[in-house]
C-alpha cells in the first residue's frame, strides 16, 4: 500500500485549529471551521469539504475508498460523529454521536439524529430532507418548513465562530507537506 | 451474577424469622439497602412494598412549573401552560415562528421573528402545520387549543358522563344528608380521600340496566354519544384503509396511539400533539406509626429531601466479595486489553465449582457516629420433610448443601467521621481488643483455631479494619452434588451506645434513665447470595 501522502489545501478564509489531525490528499473551502481535536483521514482516496461546514470536537471523517469523498456546503457535524460516506449534500446536519456509514449518500437538507447509526448493508441513497430519528433510526420525511431560519442560524453560528476560536486556539496555517 | 447482599423487610408480619431463601417466593421481601427506609419510632426496617404513598406536588415535567392540586383536576392532569408533544417521537415540541414567505430572490426577509408560529419538534421535525395547527401568538398555547380539545369525542363523552351522573348523586346524597356532610369534611381535611357515597356502591358502576338494591338508588339508562362499533378507528374503516397503505410508515405505532385515552384514527398524519401530563412527587410514611419517612421539597427544580430517613444511614452497609473470582476478572481483563469484543465473549466463566471450598469477604460499613459491634449468624434451614411426589425430577436437593462458617464472636466497626479526621492510620481502628489483637496496618495474617482447631492464615474472621469499614471473612464449603445458587440467610445484629434520650422504648433498654446513654441493639436479616455453582462434572449427572 504506497504510503499515504499529506497534502493539504485550506483556503485562506477557513478556520482549522492546530490540534486537529490530518492525513492524506484533504481541501477544505472558505469559512469552513474545524474544531481542535477533530480527524479527518484520506486514507485511500481524498476528501474535499465544501465552504461554511462546521466540524466539531472529536469527529471522524475518513474517506477509506479511492474515490473522492465530497462534503458540500455549510453541513455541520457534531461532536463525536463518524461519517464516512461517499458524498454528502448541502446544508445536512450530523448529529452528535451518530455514525453514517460508505454505503449511504446523503443529499440536502438531511438530518441525522443523535447517536443513530445509520448503517445499511446496501447501497443507499438519502433523499432530501431526510430526517433520521430515534434509537431504531426510523426515518421520516421534513417537509422543509423553518429551512430558511435552520440555514440563518447555520451562518450565524459559523460567523461566531470564526470569530471565538481563533481567539483560544492556536490556527493551523498554510498547506502541508 | 455478581454475589450480593439483600436485605429483609418483615413487611409488618408478625414473625421476624424471613422464608428460606431458596424458595422461589421469598425474593419479595428481601431487598437491596438503597431501597429501604427506616423509622426511628418503631426501630423498624420498611420497605416499598409496605410503606403508603401519597402525594405531595405536581409538577409539569417540561417548564417545571409546580400545579396547585386543585387545577389538577381542572386540567385533566395535565400543563396547562405552552408544553406539547410530538405524537411523532414524543419529544417536547417548541412554538416557533413559521418561516416567512420567501421574497422574490430567494433572500432572507428581515422578519424573521413575526408571524404565525407553530409547533415545531426538534427531533424529528414535525410540526403543527402538516395537521394544520398555527397560532397567533407563542404564549397561552393551550388556551388556544383549548376549543379544538372542548370538541374531541372523549372529552363530549365524558361531560355527558359527569352530567347523567351528577344528577344522580345530587339526588341519592338529599336522602343521605348527614353522611354527605361528613364525608364531605372528611375530604376536605385529608387530600386523596374521594367522597364516600354509601349509596355508590350499591349501584352498578355503570348505571346500566336495572338494580337490585332500593328503589331510589334506580339510575336511568345511560346512552352514550355514539355507538362504540361506529367510532373512529374500527371495523370497516380500519380495513379500507389497510387496503389502500402504501407506505408502513402510515400507520400509526402503538406508542403513539396509547397516549390518548380515546380510540384515535390509525394513521400518522391524523395523529395530534398531546398536552404533556404532569408528573407527581410523592411522601412516604410508615403504615404502623404514620411518621413521614421521605418527604421531597416542594420546588420542583430541586432533587432534595427534607426528611429522608433511609436505611443506609441506619443500617450497616454489607458488600460480599469473592476474591478469587475478583482476581480472576482481574487478570482476564489484563489478557483482553488487546483483543476485540468477539474474542473476550469465548473466556470461561470463573465461578465456584461444586465440591471445593472457598472463602468470602463481607465488607460492612458502619453509617453511625457511634461505634457499633456486630455479630453475625447464619440462619439454620431446616431440609424440607415432605416427601417427593412422584413424577417430580429427583434433584438433589431443594437447597444446594453448603456449609458456611463466620466469625462467631462479636466485632466492632469504628463510627463514621469526615475524611479528614482520619490522619493516620493509627486513628482509624477504634478500641484496641485484646482478642482480635489487631495491627496498625492493613490485613493481619493471623494464626487463629478456626472450628478445627488448626492454626492456619486467619480466612475466617476479622481480616481489616480501616476508617469506618470492617472486612470479615468467611469460608463456605460446597457438596460434591450440589447444584443452584449460594443463598443464606444471615442474621446481623449490633449494639451501640446511643445518647439520645428515648424513654419511649422498651426491652432494649438496659434499665438507664433517659439521660444516660444507652446500649440499643439491634438486629435484622439478610441474604447473602454468592453466586450459582458450577456442577463439578457435567459426566457424573446423566444418569
Amino acid at each position: 500500500m504506497p504510503p499515504i501522502r499529506d497534502k493539504f489545501t485550506i483556503h485562506s478564509k477557513a478556520v482549522v485549529c492546530q490540534d486537529v489531525e490530518l492525513k492524506g490528499d484533504i481541501t477544505i473551502g472558505a469559512g469552513t471551521i474545524v474544531h481542535p481535536k477533530a480527524t479527518i483521514f484520506a486514507i485511500a482516496g481524498p476528501i474535499v469539504i465544501g465552504s461554511g461546514c462546521i466540524i466539531e470536537e472529536a469527529t471522524i471523517i475518513v474517506n477509506r475508498r479511492k474515490e473522492v469523498m465530497r462534503i458540500g456546503d455549510e453541513n455541520l457535524f457534531e461532536v463525536g460523529c463518524r461519517v464516512e460516506c461517499p458524498s454528502i449534500g448541502d446544508f445536512n446536519t450530523v448529529s452528535a454521536r451518530s455514525r453514517v456509514h460508505h454505503t449511504v449518500r446523503i443529499s440536502n437538507h438531511c438530518v441525522i439524529g443523535v447517536g443513530c447509526l445509520v448503517v445499511p448493508i446496501e447501497d443507499e441513497v438519502l433523499d432530501d430532507f431526510t430526517v433520521v430519528y430515534g434509537p431504531s433510526a426510523e426515518r421520516r420525511k421534513w417537509s422543509g418548513r423553518g429551512k430558511v431560519q435552520e440555514m440563518d442560524l447555520r451562518r450565524k453560528h459559523a460567523e461566531y465562530l470564526r470569530e471565538m476560536i481563533p481567539k483560544f486556539n492556536r490556527l493551523r496555517r498554510g498547506d502541508g507537506v | 451474577m455478581a454475589p450480593s447482599v439483600l436485605y429483609h423487610c418483615p413487611c409488618l408480619s408478625t414473625s421476624s424469622v424471613p422464608p428460606p431463601p431458596h424458595l422461589p417466593s421469598s425474593s419479595y421481601s428481601f431487598h437491596p439497602l438503597n431501597t429501604l427506609f427506616f423509622c426511628e419510632e418503631c426501630d423498624a426496617v420498611r420497605c416499598n412494598q409496605c410503606v403508603s404513598v401519597e402525594v405531595s406536588s405536581y409538577y409539569c415535567p417540561n417548564c417545571l412549573f409546580e400545579v396547585p392540586s386543585a387545577s389538577v383536576r381542572a386540567e385533566k392532569n395535565r400543563c396547562a401552560r405552552n408544553c406539547f408533544m410530538c405524537p411523532n417521537c414524543r419529544n417536547t415540541l417548541a412554538a416557533v415562528p413559521a418561516d416567512p414567505p420567501e421574497s422574490s430572490d430567494g433572500r432572507i426577509s428581515g422578519s424573521v421573528n413575526e408571524g404565525p408560529y407553530i409547533l415545531y419538534c426538534n427531533h424529528c421535525r414535525w410540526d403543527s402545520v402538516e395537521i394544520g395547527i398555527t397560532f397567533e401568538k407563542p404564549t397561552g398555547l393551550a388556551a388556544q387549543l383549548q376549543k379544538f380539545e372542548d370538541s374531541a369525542p372523549d372529552s363530549l363523552e365524558f361531560d355527558r358522563l359527569k352530567e347523567h351522573f351528577d344528577a344522580f348523586l345530587r339526588q341519592s346524597a338529599l336522602a343521605a344528608s348527614t353522611t354527605a356532610a361528613a364525608s364531605a369534611a372528611l375530604a376536605r381535611d385529608i387530600p386523596g380521600v374521594g367522597k364516600y357515597n354509601p349509596l355508590a356502591r350499591s349501584t352498578n358502576n355503570r348505571g346500566y340496566g336495572k338494580d337490585k338494591s332500593v328503589n331510589r338508588d334506580e339510575m336511568t339508562e345511560y346512552r352514550s354519544r355514539s355507538e362504540i362499533s361506529q367510532a373512529a378507528g374500527g371495523g370497516e374503516l380500519d380495513v379500507e384503509l389497510m387496503n389502500g397503505l402504501e407506505e408502513v410508515d402510515e400507520v400509526a405505532s402503538l406508542d403513539q396511539r396509547w397516549e390518548s385515552s380515546w380510540v384515535s384514527s390509525m394513521q400518522t398524519k391524523d395523529l395530534k400533539p398531546i398536552r404533556i401530563p404532569l408528573h407527581s412527587k410523592r411522601s412516604k410514611r410508615c403504615p404502623a406509626c404514620t411518621h413521614i419517612l421521605i418527604k421531597p421539597e416542594q420546588k420542583s427544580q430541586s432533587v432534595r429531601y427534607k426528611i429522608k430517613l433511609v436505611a443506609s444511614n441506619y443500617l450497616p452497609g454489607i458488600v460480599v466479595v469473592l476474591p478469587h473470582v475478583r482476581q480472576a476478572k482481574e487478570e482476564l481483563l489484563k489478557r483482553n486489553l488487546g483483543k476485540s469484543v468477539s474474542a473476550q465473549a469465548e473466556e470461561p466463566s470463573v465461578g465456584m465449582v461444586a465440591g471445593r471450598s472457598y472463602e468470602f469477604q463481607l465488607n460492612l460499613t458502619n453509617p453511625l457516629y457511634d461505634p457499633i459491634e456486630v455479630r453475625l449468624s447464619v440462619q439454620r434451614v431446616h431440609v424440607s420433610t415432605a416427601p417427593a411426589k412422584e413424577g417430580v425430577s429427583p434433584e438433589k436437593a431443594k437447597r444446594p448443601p453448603f456449609a458456611i462458617s463466620l466469625p462467631t464472636t462479636k466485632f466492632p466497626i469504628s463510627p463514621f467521621a469526615e475524611a479528614w479526621e482520619y490522619e493516620d492510620d493509627e486513628d482509624m481502628f477504634g478500641v484496641e481488643d485484646d482478642e482480635l489483637g489487631i495491627g496498625p496496618t492493613s490485613a493481619t495474617v493471623k494464626t487463629t483455631k478456626d472450628k478445627d482447631g488448626r492454626a492456619r492464615p486467619k480466612t475466617v474472621g476479622v481480616l481489616e479494619r480501616k476508617a469506618n469499614k470492617t472486612v470479615v471473612g468467611g469460608e463456605i464449603v460446597i457438596g460434591k452434588e450440589a447444584q443452584g445458587s449460594v443463598k443464606f440467610n444471615m442474621l446481623v445484629s449490633y449494639t451501640y451506645r446511643s445518647d439520645d434520650p428515648a424513654p419511649s422504648e422498651s426491652g432494649d433498654m438496659d434499665g438507664h434513665n433517659a439521660r444516660a446513654p444507652e446500649i440499643k441493639t439491634f438486629s435484622f436479616y439478610t441474604v447473602v447470595d454468592l453466586g450459582p455453582i458450577i456442577p463439578r462434572e457435567e459426566v457424573k449427572l446423566d444418569l
